[in-house]
């Protein structure tokens, strides 16, 4: 990999997992200084001693009211930082902003550099959008499954069916009455009142 | 088919008209598919408004301003405001440990007006400086926020200088009193219920109320983009009668348990119903085991015009960004506050309702002798001063 720009970037994200995605595709890509820190209650202490060119930071985190005010106080900082790339570059301001990413860069740095950076950025918040939302349906469908086996093993108690008796007839109600399996574990469930 | 508006909102109980817009149907009457979403901050919010995640916003009175003009290194936003969201509801809380140095400070001051117990902070910081002690930490919730000018202005009349004798910060309100708790600041001006909430564990003691820094003043506005205005106004303005019905609705006496009720669910505001009912009701506990006062007018949602867009206070809030420094000093504030502030959309989306506006768009600010005084509520400031936007430069 050719060796790219010194720039300083800082990743604050309280997801520690996102912040680690984010940084490693910075660090793979070329760009070496990359520091990262969750939620601190002396943010400005960290920020200025870290004296980043460049702050990536998820759209949503509280900490960023903090930021703008310290970029507000002159007296905080040492060169004036806005927000995003260039206010010209509608389209990936649009980008950033669905990926839930916003960047504030130190004033006076060329948009063809930063663009690279930012553009890692929201590609990553993308892929690990993805992953989570990969996981979070691996965990319903687990749950899914609990339910089945669950009505599985009431229609077995009640019904003196064997475990295969049990899942077709299930299977049977799912398909007559255009549902998913699950969704018919779930009324056997309730029809027996039981908690769980 | 409904007008879907997404509507972005922080967790304090001004939220209160658009979640009552929501919840008790005023806005599916207005043929709106109103989605709230819940927002930890404000830049948050900001952003998600400027590009169009949102329709409409619960937004700072400052930032349509400072979006108009490009503060703070962000581009500029065309954020409109067509009606207001209510008075009152912050305060100025402080540790209790800075509480009991205030009151052996200055006995007087703490036991005279709430507005001039600065007075007592003064005190206080005279003593830290000639001991050498460091200058104390306070937050506000945003760089342009009520809270910010009148922690500010209350600071600021007791002769302490908010830049030099304090060192000022921002935290975002659902952190705010966790802070206070740990340590890390020594008292903060923000929205209920986060001072309630901090008295209420025994954290911190209100010093001053809203009311008592400038009486009924605004807060909250609503925010939209100029852009969707004049694409959807006839939705616009569906949007501002399902919030003043909401407005009404929730100012009722009658209701406010209600209210605090609703409020107090996790995807509203989410904090305990005791906190919330209590300032909602004007009944706020000032400091630990105290009685509460009475004070009905804490939280005021729809009389004394707190819907209508004044830009006379749209007028006031610019000339605090200017005192503070924030805006250069030769900026034509008024000509902004009057892109900004829009009385013109909110009259014509109330005209057909049982809704009193009032005469003009401007009015003198603060003046004992006013004659729409039973129409807008008693208006000074802890100072007496009187704001007359004709002055504003």
């Amino acid at each position: 990999m050719v060796k790219l720009e010194e720039f300083n970037i800082l990743v604050i994200d309280e997801d520690p997992d996102r912040a680690a995605i984010v940084e490693r595709g910075l660090v793979e890509s070329g760009y070496t200084r990359v520091a990262r820190i969750g939620t601190s209650h002396n943010l400005v202490e960290r920020v200025q001693a870290l004296a980043p060119d460049i702050i990536i930071i998820d759209l949503e985190n509280p900490d960023r009211d903090t930021l703008e005010q310290m970029f507000q106080v002159s007296r905080a900082i040492a060169r004036p930082i806005a927000m995003f790339v260039d206010q010209s570059d509608a389209s990936m301001i649009q980008e950033a902003v669905s990926a839930g990413v916003s960047a504030y860069v130190v004033d006076g740095l060329r948009q063809d550099r930063i663009r690279p950076i930012v553009e890692m950025a929201i590609s990553r918040f993308n892929v690990f959008d993805q992953l989570r939302r990969e996981r979070d349906e691996a965990q319903a469908k687990l749950s899914e499954r609990k339910l089945i086996e669950r009505a599985k093993g009431i229609l077995m108690k009640e019904k003196g069916l064997s475990e295969e008796e049990s899942y077709a007839l299930l299977r049977k109600n799912a398909m007559k009455q255009n549902r998913k399996i699950y969704e018919i574990a779930q009324s056997v469930i309730t029809a027996f009142q039981l908690e769980f | 088919m409904a007008n879907t508006v997404r509507l972005g909102f922080v967790p304090l109980v001004d939220c209160a008209i658009p979640v009552v817009a929501r919840a008790m149907g005023f806005a599916k009457q207005e043929n709106i598919d109103l989605e709230l979403v819940r927002e930890m901050s404000w830049a948050a919010i900001r952003d998600k408004l400027s590009y169009g995640v949102f329709e409409a916003a619960h937004l700072l009175a400052g930032i349509p301003i400072a979006a108009r003009l490009g503060l703070g290194g962000v581009p500029v936003q065309n954020i409109v405001v067509p009606m207001a969201l209510g008075r009152g509801g912050n305060a100025i809380t402080v540790s209790t440990v800075l509480y009991q140095r205030m009151l052996e400070a200055d006995p007087a001051a703490m036991h005279g007006p709430r507005g001039l117990s600065a007075r007592a902070l003064k005190k206080v910081i005279d003593e830290d400086r000639a001991a050498g002690r460091p200058v104390m930490s306070f937050a506000t919730v945003f760089p342009f926020s009520s809270h910010n000018y009148e922690l500010r202005y209350w600071m600021a009349a007791a002769g302490i200088d908010p830049d030099l004798d304090v060192n000022i910060g921002v935290i975002a309100p659902p952190r705010m009193f966790d802070s206070l708790r740990n340590g890390w600041v020594d008292g903060y001006c923000v929205g209920e219920p986060w001072n309630q909430r901090a008295v209420f564990h025994g954290d911190g003691v209100i010093v001053a109320l809203k009311d008592d820094i400038w009486a009924r003043s605004p807060e909250k506005v609503l925010g939209v983009r100029e852009d969707w205005v004049n694409d959807n106004a006839d939705t616009a303005a569906a949007l501002v009668r399902a919030l003043v019905r909401a407005a009404e609705w929730a100012d009722k006496p009658g209701n406010r348990a209600e209210l605090a009720q609703i409020l107090s669910e996790e995807a509203n505001v989410g904090a305990p119903y005791e906190v919330l009912k209590a300032s909602l009701t004007g009944k706020p506990v000032l400091r630990p085991g105290e009685a509460p006062l009475d004070v009905p007018d804490r939280h005021v949602f729809y009389r004394y015009t707190a819907t209508f867009p004044w830009l006379s206070q749209g007028s006031w809030v610019g000339t605090q960004m200017k005192r503070w420094g924030q805006v250069p000093p030769d900026a034509d504030l008024n000509a902004v506050v009057r892109q900004v502030y829009r009385p013109d959309l909110y009259r014509a989306a109330v005209a057909e309702l049982d809704v009193a506006v009032p005469k003009h768009d401007w009015r003198v600010e603060g003046a004992a002798q006013a004659d729409d005084r039973a129409f807008v509520g008693p208006d000074g400031f802890l100072d007496n001063t009187i704001f007359d936007p004709e002055n504003v430069r």
